[in-house]
């Protein structure tokens, strides 16, 4: 008997090895094609599912327009239609006008969507623009050596490591009347009205002071790996030549650095066109719309699945639109990074 | 700090300049002007100290805003209204300032418990990326293949589209009851468990990973993958033996920026779930949960808020090189 059980197990383990070994002897005898293309599989698959296939489902969404109640739907362009006139049903069709009347370029009455576009562009390049610079300003300090550089490096990047909410917090409650004094600080220089986070110019200023104080850490990083691949050496030559420190980062510095530079700001610009979470948890998307906001509005607002599909797409057509501007004008601007 | 040495070089070069009469400020612009160098350090610093405030301020603020009992949360600047030093001689170690909402916060809401959801979801996801980019790195830095490039592509692009394309069908397929979940799910959907979140931020924060580990897996020099192999190692042991061991600076980058921006995400956070705990709910509902219930808790939402800070803020002190290598190596590759 106890021979027996034994050489059952030991057939159960050879069994059992067998299918293992096979798998491995496939696996070696493949091509180096074939290998590659096995062990994309992985990622192809969460690829697929979680971006390609939602993707293309999106698109066939926003195609199908929902008629009147008990009306077969049809396909069609009009859901965009509808959200670039301002016809689509989403819970605001406007900004409130007692919250608009001091936002700069928006006429009263535009239609809600284009409103949330307007504060989309103008939120990505107003912001990029000012990282850029503030960016810069803490890589050139960043850049020296300096006794307890680490821990400066470490307090310029926390704010970037930190959660969309907490950043979100701490300028709500800042500019909250009664527990900041932000908004009694901006009242006095005359810039904020009398409830900033239910004015829309002055929540956008908000949100725009809150994301350029989390993200510019970004743009330093990647503008320090920028100055610290650039040839020291070259600096001295432009002592010697008598170069003054101005003409040193005119003529050096910068035409080295500004491959790195817009390689940062095309990523920022195309994260600052997705703005969605501190929007939410400061001012509200009613207060402060951008394209995000309207596409969360439609499907958990009025439930209107083509109208969010459209908007959706519509906000990544945007964004493709804007990196086409960047490679388009810096493509063939050396460095060869594209 | 700048005003002393000032004087201290005033003393030193009283020989230099003949005319004494000069205001200390003046005296000081003279030699800056003489003197560039210290123009440009005094830049240099006064450049550094107003970053350092303006990065920091917020989070010391934060904190006071916490430590300030419950009926005085008004106006604070620089310390609670309520603070007075004073105190501490009468006995009262805490000088008139409240850390109780430390306690509080998780006695209102099980704010534990939502710091445990974010710490699995971030935690899996980096592991389900770790290994999935690792594949995929060593296919794109080391194998030459046909349509390395346009598959390349097809990565990347997945970064350059908004969440918001992504998530109607999404939200829609976790949504649906699978009959194939049943046994495993309450109700065989994915809607209100972890995967509802991992399984988008897998995919989603894949391409940064892959690209890190591409560069460096590109790095290991040819000779030590064949050694292996002649050694007997199969193809996949070559992989996980030798190329991902000579690469743990490499994947401990890509595994700490993963799982920092899982930790971070708000769009797919705040919508995948309800609100509650128990739902798997992340720290976004957490902290926004004070923002909603009967009255503001602005004190609690501050102490939430720097509980919620800490894991990261260790993180990024321990990690800041990899952070940095990480970051420039992602952005830098393409």
């Amino acid at each position: 008997m106890a021979t027996d059980q034994d050489t059952a197990a030991m057939d159960v383990d050879t069994g059992s090895g067998g299918p293992l070994s096979s798998v491995v002897n496939w696996m070696e005898n493949l091509s180096e094609a074939a290998y590659a293309y096995l062990l994309l599989v992985p990622a192809f698959f969460f690829i697929t599912l979680v971006a390609f296939y939602p993707l293309l489902d999106t698109l066939r969404l926003s195609f199908i327009v929902e008629g009147a109640r008990g009306t077969e739907p049809t396909i069609g362009l009009e859901n965009y239609i509808d959200l670039l006139t301002g016809s689509a049903l989403i819970s605001r069709q406007v900004l409130d006008v007692g919250f608009t009347a001091a936002f700069p370029f928006i006429e009263l009455g535009s239609p809600f969507f284009r409103q949330a576009l307007f504060v989309t562009i103008t939120f990505a390049i107003v912001s990029v623009l000012l990282e850029t610079l503030i960016g810069f300003g803490q890589a050139l300090v960043l850049d020296k050596e300096f006794k307890g550089r680490r821990w400066v490096r470490v307090a310029i990047i926390i704010p970037w490591a930190i959660p969309v909410v907490i950043q979100a917090m701490i300028f709500y409650l800042l500019f909250q009347p009664t527990v900041g004094f932000g908004s009694e600080l901006m009242q006095a220089l005359g810039i904020f009205g009398s409830t900033p986070l239910a004015n829309s110019r002055d929540s956008f200023i908000i949100v725009l002071v809150a994301d350029v104080w989390k993200t510019s850490a970004f743009m330093a990083l990647l503008i320090l790996a920028g100055l610290q691949s650039v040839d020291r050496s070259l600096y001295d030559v432009a002592k010697v030549s008598g170069a003054s420190p101005w003409q040193r980062f005119k003529m050096i510095t910068l035409p080295l650095v500004l491959p790195a530079l817009i390689v940062a700001m095309l990523f920022r610009t195309m994260d600052a066109m997705r703005v969605y979470g501190i929007i939410d948890a400061t001012a509200g998307c009613s207060t402060v719309p951008s394209l995000t906001c309207v596409v969360v509005d439609a499907v958990f607002a009025t439930r209107q699945f083509g109208i969010a599909a459209a908007a959706a797409f519509f906000t990544a057509v945007v964004i493709g639109a804007f990196i086409s501007i960047y490679l388009l004008f810096f493509a063939d601007s050396d460095g060869g990074y594209f | 700090m700048a005003t002393e040495t000032d004087t201290q070089q005033i003393g030193t070069n009283k020989e230099d300049e003949p005319e004494l009469d000069r205001g200390p400020f003046e005296a000081w612009a003279a030699r800056s002007i003489k003197n560039p160098k210290r123009a440009y350090r005094a830049m240099f610093y006064t450049a550094m100290i107003f970053f350092l405030v303006t990065t920091l301020f917020p989070f010391y603020w934060l904190l006071m805003v916490a430590l300030t009992p419950d009926g005085s949360l008004q106006n604070i600047v620089l310390a609670p209204a309520t603070f007075d030093p004073a105190l501490l001689l009468a006995g009262d170690l805490t000088m008139g300032t409240n850390p109780g909402a430390f306690v509080e916060i998780f006695e209102r809401l099980p704010f534990h418990r939502y710091m445990f959801n974010s710490f699995v979801i971030a935690t899996v996801t980096t592991v389900i990326v770790l290994v999935v980019s690792s594949l995929a790195g060593y296919v794109f830095g080391r194998l030459r293949f046909k349509g390395k490039s346009p598959l390349m592509l097809l990565v990347l692009l997945v970064s350059f589209f908004p969440p918001a394309a992504f998530f109607l069908p999404l939200n829609q397929l976790f949504n649906r009851n699978f009959a194939v979940l049943q046994p495993v799910m309450s109700d065989g959907s994915l809607y209100n468990t972890p995967y509802a979140m991992i399984i988008p931020f897998s995919a989603l924060f894949l391409p940064l990973s892959i690209f890190i580990l591409t560069t460096f897996y590109a790095q290991i020099p040819d000779g030590l993958e064949d050694a292996a192999r002649i050694e007997g190692t199969t193809r996949l042991g070559a992989l996980f033996r030798v190329i991902i061991p000579l690469s743990a600076p490499g994947v401990a980058t890509a595994g700490v920026l993963t799982f920092i921006a899982v930790y971070n995400e708000y769009f797919f956070s705040s919508l995948m779930t309800d609100p509650g705990a128990e739902n798997w709910a992340p720290i976004v509902e957490g902290i926004l949960g004070y923002q909603g219930q009967y009255q503001e808790l602005y004190n609690l939402m501050a102490a939430a808020s720097i509980v919620g800070v800490l894991p990261v803020a260790i993180l990024v002190v321990v990690a800041q090189e990899k952070i940095v290598s990480g970051l420039t190596a992602g952005a830098l590759k393409e």
